[in-house]
């Protein structure tokens, strides 16, 4: 058994990594068809020549062809000196100075930035690590908050007046895209009424624990909508199916309260599925929070993103890529392997 | 038990990596700047475009140009048979321009903080790396501008850091005196050297500076002491003297030498300047945040700014930065043109307009490439009269533009006002058309085959309102002479390559371009050599480029003059654009700020001077 679920999580492990150089490959030739490129703000400025064009792309290395520039984000590029005429493979800059070679994604290099000016890439995501982080997990909190009690409360009045009402408003809630709900409100709450900050994620000279909340407040309610709203349906869509069970007709009839039918027959089944489907919801709420971060100035890695493709910036792209694909596959892994110790039925194979 | 597993799991994989590839790549939701061109060299590293879609709206404060103070007298020893506009902008060869400005009085109104918003975030402070507008007015608030400066009401360039200059007999070199007790914010005084350094690290080609062609027509570059620079040049070359004393802003050699120039792993300076030149010093920068500078007291021009604190907020979207300055959380914010009237009612708020000498202008761009309608002359002037400019003018800038007849709007000291306009007249447009070959029947502009004429318009981005206003009014102009016109919006990457490609398949564009002081430069977009790229439209007039060469080897003013205005002639009549108009500037300011004057170089020019009425006065 134990060796069967070692032999289980290594297969899945090998698959998930599989799929991350797959997503990666995907992700690069996607980017590198967009139109543009990191050099396009040069584009139509009359002040540079063909000529600086030129030298900074052979700085760069962008006038290599695609599958080089993919191997040398992959490997690394201060290798292909080894290989016949490989030097011609390097980008200018690593010729002129051995250390600005990028040493490759598989050696955790994550390369450096166009955009930013030779930062590395992985120092620029790290530093907004905590910010995506504190909004996702917070918006998390509060769609679990909102959306079970609202999920049992329905299906616990299925059919009348509160279950309507649960199902019109989020219906309605739902066709409304929720960046626009943030927009208003931001304008509303916080321009005209002025009871919450227009975006950022503190004051500026203050970032006291009250204040960071007080900022925190809008994005995270804003964002947990859509959250909300899903684990509100599954909620109730799990409590009616289990509330159909033989076994809660049979708690009935043997004369249990009806709290207590509810409380340790249904709601304990019906919560299993989502519980350990929690983390990966999670990792769906970090990559979700790219429009929300936009709307409420909030500095995470979505914001990130949008300037690295605005700007073309490929290393910094390509590095939000394969974290948050990471991420992501990582997140269901975890999820397959959780449920497989919660859920004994589930068979370790594929 | 076998049949149960977790149900689809493959599936979810599938769907997280679509929804992460989903949302990576969102199209941008913020508009990228617009093609333009570039004002004339003031700061290092000089603004980049500007979207004219949604003009003067990022006009608002650029403390970029650390050029300061009132005009003071200047003492031209060796007078020139010129003009006052002349001695101004010409390098004349064989003078000496002194100046006996004051720069020691210090500043009196100091205290209190000044609350910037921004809609984008600098990239670097490295002033050699950067070509974006954020990241040069950061650079401008550490590092001091040039050896000279423009001056803000002739515009013609005075001594700056330089207090004296002269330009030897043949033209060709010029020697510079730098003032002496200017100091970097450490203490170590600014020397000719530090200039001599960042130049020898600039032209460097590894280094990555994006307009080193700018620097070509300069020989040598040398120090010949601590207070003295020589700069030599090959040839007679007339924006020669904005351009070398303008592109190079010391960086502290004493600090730099031993740091790697281009490396932000082991270069901190090039993110957070510790030893700086310029009015304000960097007390904290977090990236896409904040930024927070406070007054360098030993800045050189009349020591530290009178606003003490300067914080610049990030804000990504222009309505809540707009909200902003509305409630006081900050004291500028960008005004959207349909936000203007009820900006200029705000009680805490004061508007003020200017008509920049870079101004913003649009214009539609005809293919003349052979193949397209519009390659025929008479087709593009058809065109010219079909559409009326002036409505287009009141309606989809409400008041805040003015016409433009060809490259030079009127702010330009080269502006010729005789050339044909072609105001509207739908009569002559059909006539010209004829002339072309064309019938207009039934309300058709049919070609010689009988087919209805239909030109291809794109414009971009997709997400300016002015553009598309432009474009549907196109549209519905055309269409009255029978023209039909397929308007197709794009994302600002995608116009750009449809633009610059060597195979367009459009027929007509909607562009814009910024205007420079030194009119020299807008030759770029008329040379045969810059088709694609620059020269969208292939305009190609061996006529034009020969004006052009010898406007620019020849410094007398009105030899000058004369051949910008023949240039402007021959383009209007060659009607390669239908130019629309250029745009006045605005900018919304707290009330509580006071000392600003609107000039043509906008209101940033005299910052330092800004003061804050309810601060205490020490």
């Amino acid at each position: 058994m134990r060796q069967a679920l070692t032999r289980y999580i290594i297969r899945r492990g090998l698959q998930s990594l599989f799929l991350v150089w797959i997503a990666t490959l995907i992700g690069f030739t996607i980017y590198q068809l967009a139109p543009g490129g990191p050099l396009q703000f040069l584009d139509d400025d009359p002040k540079r020549t063909a000529a600086d064009f030129d030298r900074l792309s052979a700085l760069y290395g962008l006038n290599r062809p695609i599958l080089v520039q993919y191997l040398a984000w992959l490997t690394g590029e201060d290798w292909f000196t080894i290989l016949p005429g490989g030097a011609a493979w390097q980008s200018g800059q690593c010729r002129v100075n051995a250390e600005r070679c990028g040493r490759g994604i598989l050696r955790l290099d994550f390369g450096r930035s166009f955009y930013f000016k030779g930062s590395n890439v992985i120092d620029l995501i790290v530093e907004r690590i905590p910010a995506t982080f504190m909004l996702g997990f917070s918006s998390l909190v509060i769609s679990v908050a909102v959306g079970i009690p609202s999920g049992i409360y329905a299906a616990l009045h299925r059919g009348k007046l509160p279950d309507h009402i649960i199902r019109v408003t989020t219906v309605l809630v739902n066709t409304v895209p929720e960046w626009w709900i943030g927009l208003l409100l931001l304008i509303i709450l916080g321009g005209y009424l002025r009871l919450v900050p227009l975006g950022g994620m503190e004051t500026i000279g203050d970032g006291s624990l009250p204040d960071r909340l007080h900022h925190l407040a809008l994005p995270a309610v804003v964002s947990a909508i859509s959250g909300w709203i899903s684990i509100s349906r599954i909620m109730r869509f799990e409590m009616l199916e289990v509330l159909n069970q033989d076994y809660v007709r049979t708690a009935r009839a043997k004369g249990l309260p009806e709290h207590l039918v509810i409380w340790r027959h249904v709601l304990r089944n019906a919560i299993l599925p989502f519980v350990t489907g929690l983390s990966g919801i999670f990792l769906i709420f970090l990559s979700g929070s790219i429009l929300f971060e936009l709307v409420f100035s909030w500095p995470g890695m979505g914001r990130l993103a949008v300037i690295a493709i605005n700007s073309r910036d490929y290393p910094v792209m390509m590095g939000l890529f394969v974290i948050s694909s990471f991420l992501g596959i990582m997140g269901v892994l975890m999820v397959d392997i959780l449920y497989s110790f919660v859920d004994p039925r589930v068979k370790y194979e594929l | 038990m076998k049949g149960y597993r977790y149900p689809a799991h493959w599936l979810v994989v599938i769907l997280v990596v679509c929804a992460l590839l989903a949302t990576q790549c969102a199209p941008p939701t913020t508009p990228p700047p617009e093609a333009q061109a570039t004002p004339t060299a003031i700061a290092p590293a000089t603004p980049a475009p500007t979207e004219t879609g949604a003009p003067a709206t990022e006009q608002a404060p650029t403390p970029t140009i650390a050029a300061t103070l009132e005009v003071s007298q200047q003492v031209i020893t060796q007078v020139v048979e010129e003009s006052e506009a002349a001695k101004a902008r010409e390098p004349q060869k064989g003078i000496t321009v002194v100046s006996d400005e004051d720069v020691t009085t210090p500043r009196t109104k100091r205290g209190g903080e000044y609350k910037d918003v921004a809609t984008s975030d600098a990239v670097s402070f490295h002033p050699y790396l950067t070509t974006d507008t954020a990241s040069s007015s950061y650079q401008g608030m550490v590092y001091t501008g040039g050896l000279l400066r423009l001056d803000e009401n002739t515009l013609q360039y005075i001594p700056n850091m330089a207090e004296k200059y002269s330009i030897s007999e043949d033209g060709l070199t010029f020697t510079f005196h730098l003032r002496k007790g200017m100091l970097w914010s450490d203490g170590q005084p600014i020397t000719a050297r530090d200039f001599e350094w960042t130049y020898q690290q600039v032209i460097n080609p590894a280094n990555e500076f994006p307009y080193l062609s700018q620097l070509g027509f300069i020989k040598s570059y040398k120090a010949l002491d601590d207070y003295t620079l020589e700069i030599k040049i090959d040839k007679v070359y007339c924006p020669s003297l904005g351009q070398m004393s303008g592109l190079i802003t010391p960086l502290p050699k004493h600090v730099w030498e031993k740091l790697p120039w281009n490396d932000p792993d082991k270069n901190p300076e090039m993110n957070k300047p510790s030893v700086v030149s310029g009015p304000y010093k960097l007390v904290e920068w977090k990236r896409d945040q904040y930024a927070v500078f406070e007054a360098n007291e030993n800045y050189w021009y009349h020591g530290a700014p009178n606003i003490s604190r300067y914080v610049i907020e990030i804000v990504p979207d222009q309505d809540v930065a707009y909200q902003k300055m509305k409630t006081g959380e900050s004291d500028t914010g960008p005004i959207t043109p349909d936000k203007l009237k009820e900006a200029r009612q705000l009680p805490n708020i004061t508007v003020y307009e200017w008509w920049p000498a870079a101004a913003l202008w649009s214009y539609i761009g005809l293919n003349m490439r052979p193949g397209f309608p519009t390659h025929n002359l008479h087709v593009r002037r058809g065109l010219s009269y079909a559409i009326d400019k002036d409505l287009l003018t009141e309606e989809v800038m409400q008041g805040q533009a003015k016409r433009l007849c060809s490259v030079y709007p009127e702010t330009s000291w080269v502006y010729n006002p005789d050339v044909p306009c072609y105001d509207y007249d739908p009569e002559k447009a059909i006539a010209e058309f004829k002339q072309a070959g064309y019938t207009f029947q039934d309300g058709k502009m049919l070609d010689q085959n009988g087919k209805q004429l239909r030109l291809k318009l794109i414009f971009g981005p997709n997400t300016s309102k002015t553009r598309e206003l432009i474009a549907v009014t196109v549209q519905d102009y055309l269409r009255r002479i029978g023209v039909e016109a397929d308007i197709q919006a794009m994302e600002w990457s995608t116009y750009l390559e449809a633009l610059h490609s060597n195979e367009p398949d459009w027929d007509i564009y909607i562009g814009g371009w910024q205007a420079t002081i030194e009119p020299h430069i807008m030759y770029t977009i008329w040379a045969e050599e810059n088709i694609p790229q620059l020269n969208s439209v292939a305009y190609i007039n061996k006529e034009v480029e020969r004006l052009f060469e010898e406007a620019g080897s020849n410094c007398d003013l009105e030899f000058r003059k004369e051949k910008y205005q023949q240039i402007q002639r021959i383009i209007a009549e060659d009607a390669p654009y239908i130019f629309l108009f250029y745009n006045k500037s605005w900018s919304g300011q707290n009330k509580r700020i006071k000392g600003i004057v609107p000039t043509a170089l906008g209101i940033g020019w005299n910052m330092e001077d800004w003061y804050i009425e309810e601060a205490p006065t020490p």
